[in-house]
């Protein structure tokens, strides 16, 4: 029988993972990739306190809106990737000093 | 007949009209528009005669007026009045008075279309003489003090300027100065005395002034320790003394002769001078209440006996003149005095007529002959028969001799006079006044003969000199030159004319409708003494509760019985007289008494000027020939004493204080203060606006900066890293 720990234990590996590859990434690919892990992780552990505290379906709802807010944005972070791709010729995100001064 | 505004007011404003289009566009019009002023001068004339035939013909009441007001402002507050009402109120005596004051302004504008013609201030002569004339025309009209006051001032502008006319004199500007100086000193008095009674009665309406002393509103106020009714009175004459140029203030009047002679018979007929003693006449039961008639009479008697001495010795025709006038309105002002009402307002028609006449008359002779010192003239009878004509009419009015004019109107103050100083139980140091009121009467028929005679009798003198001018210098009407230098003289209608319709009303009948002035020889029928039904002092009590009349009203005058004035002689106001057969011994001693001394001045004059027997006295009282010949060193004391000694050291005190404390410590200690607030301003806005405040704002957000560039690295990453901490921090708080 699976408990609820396992399903924090996992998230909370999950989040910790996707926080470092946030950090510790200079690519800008991998660090949406670390912000859909920790999305994720925040999902599973709605979904988790749903099935074993709550008992209704509001956590699954909400982790349903927030897949739908990762689609968008990574669709979104996506698409500035590929415009900053193509001013920069390059992912490196310390590039990204437009705004700077 | 009816009155409207309509029908009024173009008595006043066809001269302003005229005066307006002369002072703007006279340049452009035929004759520099000489005409344009006769003819306005005319208008009121016309207008003026019908409510003169209305009033003084119509069987109406005496007591009869028209008055009509509109608020011109209105400053009351609470329970006070503080308003200034405009009207016209026209009572008998100003219908007497604008048709005499139309009707001599007239005549003087037409003799001045000749006197002035080709000369060089023609067009600007023009422009004064009609707005002069309907200063007095309105000052009579106006129905209170305050606009009196506003005519009166502009009067007193006029003679400015008319004096001054010839501003290229330097004497013409001084005397011109001193003529406005002189009566600014009576006008200060007069606007204090009706500021007086502004601020104690709210009004300043003739009608509100006699209902105020019938109602008994003077008694017990006082002011300055005096009583009110003294106090305002004496202002007010104080102000009739400096136009009618009485006692202290006469300076200014023989000097006014300076400006051209046609100008100086306006003044000293019809209008300026007459001013103080129409204001004294309407309100003299002010005067009366203020107990200040003795101070009258006696100003007037100095005045009278006073300019006849100067006037004796005087050699210029016009200071002659002048110095009568100053004299003659010695006598109104005695006759206010003395409580002879009617006989001063006479006095003041019938000076006019010939006083106009005979300043006329010596602007005749001086344009003829370009003379004026009498010295220098002589036997011009024979030249200027005309003039030589109306001028002795005027002469034989102004001397008093029976028959004339004068002879009535004065010998009714003096027969007043007499009464107040030796019979009415005054004080007996005033019989000084009928005293010096005959000693004048004797000295006017003096002088008056003496510049007769020495003008047109005995030998021609004006070729003995270089100082005519030219011969047939001023030939501009074509007039043949004849004998010496002068023309001789034909009947000319704007020359004569104006001399010979005047000379017609030296006859005394026209006035008081006997031959004599006395109870005999009536020449009006039942129309005699029209002169004393219709004038009399108001009746205080009349005006009481009198209804306001708006002034678009129309009056309409209705018969009534035509009922005769009596006469207090210590009030003026109508009733039995106690002392009627005194009063009546008094006029018939006065009447005897003023005809022999009339007669014994003309046959003094006769004796030394004509037949020579007698030798002027002028060498035989040296000292006292030169203290009149400086006309009793009152130019010099004015001068000398009170503008060098007390005004210039008044004016240097106060040019002390001005530049010593005003501008040093007002002005310079303000300068001062400013400047240290100006330090302490600047300290504050550099210190604590600009240091503080401005430079400050940035210094702190500066200081932010400093720790917040920090933060703000630009490293996404690190920002990542500062948010989970954070978060973590919260976190870990909220557990806590």
């Amino acid at each position: 029988m699976m408990s609820l720990a396992s399903y924090l234990i996992i998230s909370l590996i999950l989040f910790v993972v996707g926080l470092m590859v946030m950090i510790s990434r200079k690519n800008i690919v991998a660090i949406l990739l670390g912000i859909e892990l920790i999305l994720n992780a925040a999902a599973l552990n709605f979904v988790a306190y749903s099935r074993y505290v709550t008992n209704n379906l509001d956590g699954h709802i909400f982790s349903l809106f927030i897949i739908v807010i990762a689609a968008a944005e990574a669709a979104v972070g996506l698409a500035i990737v590929i415009r900053f791709f193509q001013i920069k010729e390059t992912i490196h995100v310390d590039e990204a000093t437009q705004l700077r001064n | 007949m009816e009155y409207t505004v309509g029908s009024i007011a173009p008595i006043f404003l066809s001269p302003v009209i005229a005066f307006v289009i002369n002072a703007f566009f006279g340049r452009k019009l035929p004759r520099q528009g000489d005409w344009l002023a006769t003819l306005s001068i005319f208008v009121s004339f016309i207008f003026s005669a019908r409510i003169f035939g209305d009033f003084v013909f119509g069987q109406f009441a005496t007591d009869y007026y028209i008055h009509k007001v509109f608020t011109w402002f209105d400053l009351s507050y609470g329970t006070q009045i503080y308003k200034i009402d405009m009207g016209i109120y026209i009572d008998n005596m100003a219908a007497i008075m604008l048709v005499m004051v139309s009707g001599v302004a007239t005549l003087i504008h037409l003799f001045s279309t000749w006197y002035m013609d080709h000369d060089e201030k023609h067009g600007r002569f023009f422009v004064f003489l009609p707005l002069f004339t309907s200063a007095m025309l309105g000052l009579v009209l106006s129905d209170n003090l305050f606009s009196l006051f506003i005519f009166w001032e502009i009067m007193g502008f006029c003679s400015y300027s008319l004096i001054g006319i010839y501003n290229k004199k330097e004497k013409a500007g001084d005397a011109s100065l001193k003529a406005f100086m002189t009566t600014r000193v009576g006008d200060v008095f007069l606007l204090l005395g009706i500021v007086a009674l502004w601020t104690t009665l709210g009004s300043v309406n003739y009608v509100d002034i006699y209902a105020a002393i019938a109602e008994g509103k003077f008694l017990g106020q006082t002011v300055l320790g005096i009583s009110f009714a003294t106090f305002t009175a004496l202002c007010i004459f104080l102000g009739a003394m400096g136009k009618s140029a009485q006692f202290p203030l006469q300076v200014w009047l023989p000097d006014a002769m300076m400006g051209p002679t046609p100008g100086s018979a306006l003044i000293h007929a019809a209008t300026m001078v007459t001013a103080g003693v129409w204001v004294s006449l309407r309100m003299y039961p002010l005067m009366v209440l203020g107990d200040i008639t003795w101070f009258i009479a006696v100003i007037g008697a100095i005045t009278a006996f006073g300019a006849a001495t100067i006037a004796v010795v005087q050699t210029d025709i016009k200071a002659v003149l002048a110095y009568s006038t100053l004299s003659q309105l010695g006598y109104m002002i005695m006759g206010v005095g003395v409580g002879s009402y009617n006989a001063a307002f006479m006095h003041v028609i019938t000076h006019a007529m010939f006083k106009a006449c005979l300043f006329l008359s010596a602007g005749s002779i001086i344009h003829s002959v370009h003379e004026q010192e009498m010295p220098k003239l002589g036997g011009l009878r024979k030249f200027l028969p005309y003039t030589h004509f109306a001028m002795m009419c005027c002469t034989l009015a102004i001397a008093g001799i029976p028959f004339f004019s004068g002879f009535v109107s004065k010998d009714r103050i003096l027969g007043d006079a007499l009464y107040y100083g030796f019979m009415a139980g005054q004080n007996p140091l005033l019989a000084i006044v009928p005293i010096l009121g005959f000693a004048g009467a004797g000295l006017t028929a003096f002088y008056m003969f003496r510049m007769m005679f020495m003008t047109f009798y005995g030998e021609n003198r004006t070729h003995h000199d270089d100082h005519g001018h030219g011969h047939g210098h001023h030939d501009a009407k074509g007039h043949e030159a004849h004998g010496h230098d002068i023309h001789h003289e034909h009947l000319d209608v704007r020359q004569n004319v104006p001399l010979l319709i005047l000379s017609v009303f030296t006859l005394g009948f026209w006035f008081c409708g006997t031959l004599t002035g006395q109870s005999f020889g009536k020449v009006f029928g039942a129309k005699t003494e029209w002169f004393k039904v219709l004038v009399e002092a108001p009746r205080v009590e009349r005006f009481v509760n009198h209804p306001r009349q708006e002034f678009s009203k129309v009056d309409t005058k209705e018969a009534a019985h035509l009922e005769h004035a009596h006469y207090h002689h210590q009030t003026g106001y109508a009733g039995p007289n106690p002392d009627e057969h005194k009063l009546h011994s008094a006029h018939t001693i006065g009447a005897i008494a003023s005809i022999i001394i009339a007669f014994a001045g003309v046959f003094l004059a006769f004796l030394m000027y004509i037949k020579g027997s007698v030798k002027p006295w002028a060498s035989k009282f040296p000292g006292l020939t030169k203290v009149l010949q400086n006309k009793y060193y009152f130019d010099d004391f004015y001068i000398e004493v009170l503008i060098k000694k007390g005004l210039l050291g008044l004016n240097r005190g106060l040019a002390w204080f001005d530049m010593g404390i005003y501008d040093r410590f007002a002005v310079d200690g303000w300068a001062a203060v400013n400047r240290v607030l100006f330090k302490s301003a600047k300290w504050f806005d550099n210190v604590v606006v600009d240091a503080i405040g401005v430079d400050g704002t940035g210094v702190a957000v500066n200081l932010f900066n400093l720790v917040l560039r920090i933060v703000q690295s630009g490293k996404i990453q690190f920002y990542f890293i500062m948010l989970i901490m954070v978060l973590a921090s919260y976190i870990w708080t909220v557990n806590i």
